[in-house]
């Protein structure tokens, strides 16, 4: 076993470490904060792979703005430091088993697969290449999915307005019932959709 | 280029059009519920005509987009029953504070179906199937003063994101193994090694919880009993039949070297959905929940026509939900102007409504004829074809009990019309007015629905689509 591939053990260890104490912990902040440490575990991955772009996204986007969003919902919504009852002994069993037979399940077919060593193919990591890609109409271009991507946001945007609106009883009353009305939106779209979430922040300002 | 590129995606254009008007008319001064739902109605009808014209078949982004005539037809179908959607949904919206929102959520979601249907791509298939659920939960929230309404949307989401999980586990897996996402290299790569034939299994759960088939749809009737009706109809049929039609293509062709796989798959998976919808739909109260039932029942037997991969089965497939369109729109119409005017849900509610609404009690009743499969109506055409299209591998054990699960579904589809025409009640629901626009929808659906089962131009016109491609 060389370098490279202890360094690959030890961060893929990191990360499943983190995202098991993020599932297990009985308290809903601390649950966050694994899981910031396990997306930050899965940016190592990247940078290991030397695909330093896709890690500076993953950091930005995950580490910087979902999880902090998350944790921003949780102060708005819950007792951040009350404990959450444990699950009974039979579901840790029941779930423990599944995750087990997942594992070696998973591990059996992709070890029995043999796949091919690295691919032989350069690509090309610049990030003006990557750019020039996504909205490139030719060859290898991805000028539609980028496109659709952002009409989702839109619609989740409005998805996401719509829910947190309250009716409005009185024009005066809803600069008063401000604080009242954030409590209300964080309750739903809090764990709905968590690629949606970016749009959080925009209804708290809104409202 | 630019032409082609306009006409090829005219459908696509056509719904983003819309969206726009709609954010546009939003921002500009205050409008009343009325005008947005006539512009709408109108555009939507506008949307369908523009279906049928300048049909072309073409491929565009490097097959991420690709369409035909099948394809074209297939959108029509779902704009035609989003028109009938927004035509019955008017005595709802009509007291409603976010009708925009509403329609834009609901184009969305229509969008996202589009790009699923004419994708090449498992990329834009993924993306697409995102589009088509996200705003539709949101849709689900949209009663927002009801509990069960979020709770609904809670229950979509979830299930939807575990179900995208199952199906992008099992795409990379199929990335990793093949190198290519792209749908017309995907077949000479896929052979029977134990790793992609899981990566196919994942990705089949992925679209059996969208199309709720048995193990797979405990989310359905929380779903569609929360859910407002109209986003519950445009649930049960458009994206229903948008999934399926995805489904058959991406089975028919990408997994076509994996046939004797996903023929004993479906074969147990049809089994058991067409078993367990009835069952339950036996024993349901709630006239959503019923429905709901009923239409799990349904996407069984369309799995027993899937099942064995010509195109007489993709014809079949196509025009059952053409027929399915018209009969449970017709029977969630009734439900959702019935809730509307007077909030109530229950079968044993509507005791005794043949006394009260004539009308609506028909419109009901020709509904759960055509959806049981009583002969005159479409319905019986649509499971006779279904049951004929899966007979053609000589399988007549999944045949024989798909015919008896038919009889037996005749029980509590007759048991609603029993209440509505002979139980006593000695307070019947109150007569209820009809507004015109979904008396419009209403004759579309009941005249679809006697129709379209006798007139055998429609079949042979799909056939042909099918055959020509």
């Amino acid at each position: 076993m060389d370098t490279s591939a202890i360094i690959f053990y030890a961060i893929a260890a990191f990360t499943l470490v983190m995202g098991l104490m993020a599932v297990t912990s009985s308290k809903i902040f601390r649950s966050a904060i694994w899981l910031l440490l396990s997306m930050v575990g899965i940016a190592a991955l990247y940078f290991w792979m030397q695909v330093e772009f896709i890690a500076a996204v993953q950091i930005i986007v995950y580490v910087g703005g979902i999880v902090v969003l998350i944790i921003f919902s949780i102060f708005l919504t819950q007792q951040a430091g009350t404990k959450m009852p444990g699950p009974s002994l039979k579901r840790i069993i029941a779930s423990a088993l599944a995750a087990l037979f997942g594992l070696t399940f998973s591990f059996n077919l992709i070890n029995h697969y043999g796949f091919s060593s690295a691919a032989s193919q350069p690509f090309s990591l610049s990030v003006s290449d990557i750019g020039v890609q996504m909205l490139s109409t030719t060859e290898h271009g991805y000028i539609l999915p980028f496109e659709v991507v952002s009409l989702l946001l839109l619609s989740a945007m409005v998805g996401c307005i719509v829910i947190a609106l309250k009716p409005p009883k009185e024009n005066v009353e809803r600069t008063v019932a401000a604080p009242e009305n954030i409590t209300v939106n964080i309750t739903e779209p809090e764990e709905e959709n968590v690629n949606v979430n970016i749009r959080e922040p925009l209804i708290i300002t809104e409202v | 280029m630019w032409t082609d590129f306009l006409i090829l995606m005219k459908q696509e254009m056509a719904v983003i059009a819309m969206i726009f008007i709609l954010l546009f008319m939003k921002l500009g001064r205050d409008r009343s519920n009325e005008s947005f739902m006539n512009t709408m109605n109108v555009l939507l009808l506008l949307n369908l005509i523009l279906g049928f014209v300048f049909n072309h078949e073409g491929i565009l982004f490097n097959e991420m987009f690709r369409t035909s005539r099948l394809i074209a037809f297939e959108k029509n179908i779902l704009n035609l029953a989003m028109l009938i959607i927004s035509l019955q949904s008017y005595s709802w919206l009509k007291t409603n504070k976010h009708v925009p929102e509403f329609y834009i959520l609901m184009l969305s979601s229509l969008l996202g179906m589009f790009f699923m249907i004419s994708s090449g791509n498992l990329l834009m298939f993924y993306l697409g199937l995102e589009m088509s659920t996200i705003p539709l939960a949101a849709a689900a929230n949209f009663d927002l003063t009801k509990r069960r309404s979020s709770e609904g949307a809670m229950k979509l989401i979830f299930s939807s994101a575990f179900s995208s999980a199952c199906l992008l586990f099992g795409i990379s897996m199929l990335y990793g193994t093949t190198g290519t996402l792209v749908f017309s290299e995907l077949p000479h790569l896929i052979n029977n090694n134990p790793l992609q034939l899981f990566a196919f299994i994942l990705i089949i759960a992925g679209f059996a919880f969208k199309i709720s088939v048995v193990p797979f749809h405990l989310w359905t009737a929380d779903v569609y009993e929360g859910a407002p009706v109209a986003v519950t109809s445009f649930l049960s049929v458009v994206s229903k039949g948008a999934v399926l039609f995805a489904f058959v293509s991406v089975l028919y062709t990408v997994f076509s070297p994996l046939a004797k796989v996903w023929y004993n798959m479906l074969f147990i998976l049809s089994l058991l959905t067409i078993i367990t919808g009835n069952l339950f739909a036996i024993r349901q109260e709630n006239f959503k929940r019923f429905l709901a039932f009923s239409s799990i029942a349904q996407v069984g037997f369309i799995l027993v026509g899937i099942s064995r991969s010509s195109d007489i089965s993709t014809t079949s497939v196509i025009y059952f939900v053409l027929i399915y369109v018209f009969s449970n729109l017709a029977a969630f119409g009734v439900v959702s102007l019935v809730t509307a005017v007077t909030g109530k849900e229950n079968i044993s509610d509507y005791k005794g409504f043949y006394k009260t609404n004539p009308g609506l009690s028909w419109v009901l009743t020709i509904a759960l004829f055509s959806l049981a499969g009583v002969p005159p109506t479409a319905g019986f055409f649509g499971k006779f074809f279904l049951l004929i299209a899966g007979a053609g591998k000589g399988n007549y054990v999944l045949i024989s009990i798909a015919a008896v699960n038919i009889v037996i579904s005749l029980y509590y589809y007759l048991r609603v019309v029993k209440a509505i025409f002979m139980d006593a009640n000695p307070t019947p629901l109150p007569s209820i007015r009809t507004p015109l626009m979904p008396k419009l929808a209403f004759i579309v659906c009941v005249a679809g629905a006697v129709t379209i089962g006798v007139v055998s131009p429609v079949y042979d016109y799909i056939y042909s689509l099918i055959v020509l491609r």
